[in-house]
């Protein structure tokens, strides 16, 4: 039985500027920062509230995932906004929304009702956006 | 449920213990940070992260170590001393008791597997990611 996801993939354009972003900005915490084998850079970051989920954050650079052309277009597609990181829970999305607009956090909704609550749109200094919600029901 | 203001105040003492792991572990300097009483604190950032102030304190420390151990050469008092243990032995019984080995053991383990000095190996990674983002090929033997 799966129990959970532990890790989850975001394709950001610099690894250091996504640190600063993740932890500064949204307030998350850095998982692992490590160097490995090779020079390569494992580097995650998790929710305070939420240490399990950790967030991988990955530069698509030629390797074994990807070739040039396929690296460079996913940075493209990164930047022009085509991924998701997913959703962010908040108790409070008014108030996390006013605290990551004044730290100069970029909206493209600010908090707006759903039915299934209050949600704003935002996106990383990457291009990839994110939702800010409230669950109501 | 935990209301706002009760959050960014756990998580204000949270950013301090984050910042003075290593300073002897106080709980009333901490809540006073965060601008609670100890017991409230307490409470509430157990029931917010999951863990209690002093295991989340212990956590850091062991965290710091097992990077520590690998990335870096000195010895294992020096690093003991390093995150904030005074007691060799009290940090050796922990680490294990966390670990599932003693910190030389980690060392000497890690360091075995890895190609270079102070690098970690792409085995204390998942290997999902080792194989798709650095291209590890698990039984590749030691280069």
């Amino acid at each position: 039985m799966i129990q959970g996801i532990a890790h989850v993939t975001v394709h950001v354009l610099d690894q250091d500027e996504a640190l600063t972003f993740y932890t500064e900005k949204l307030g998350f915490e850095v998982g692992m920062d490590m160097t490995m084998d090779g020079g390569f850079r494992w580097l995650t970051v998790f929710a305070k509230a939420q240490p399990k989920l950790e967030l991988v954050l990955a530069e698509p650079k030629e390797g074994p995932m990807f070739d040039k052309d396929s690296a460079e277009k996913i940075r493209d597609l990164v930047a022009a906004g085509a991924f998701g990181v997913g959703v962010f829970e908040t108790d409070d999305c008014q108030k996390t929304y006013d605290e990551l607009i004044a730290k100069g956090v970029e909206f493209t909704q600010p908090p707006t009702e759903q039915f299934y609550g209050i949600e704003a749109l935002g996106k990383d200094n990457s291009g990839n956006w994110f939702s800010l919600t409230q669950q109501t029901v | 449920m935990i209301r706002h203001f009760q959050y960014k105040k756990v998580c204000a003492g949270r950013d301090y213990l984050q910042e003075h792991y290593k300073d002897e572990f106080s709980l009333s300097k901490v809540a006073e940070h965060s601008c609670m009483s100890q017991y409230h604190f307490s409470r509430v950032f157990t029931s917010v992260f999951g863990e209690s102030p002093n295991a989340f304190v212990a956590r850091l420390r062991i965290e710091k170590a097992k990077q520590l151990l690998v990335t870096e050469g000195s010895s294992i008092s020096e690093i003991c001393t390093e995150v904030g243990y005074s007691s060799i032995g009290s940090f050796s019984s922990l680490f294990s008791e966390k670990v599932g080995m003693s910190p030389s053991q980690y060392r000497r383990q890690l360091s075995s597997l890895a190609n270079e000095p102070h690098r970690f190996p792409m085995q204390s990674i998942p290997l999902c990611f080792a194989q798709n983002l650095f291209g590890f090929k698990a039984n590749e033997p030691k280069k």
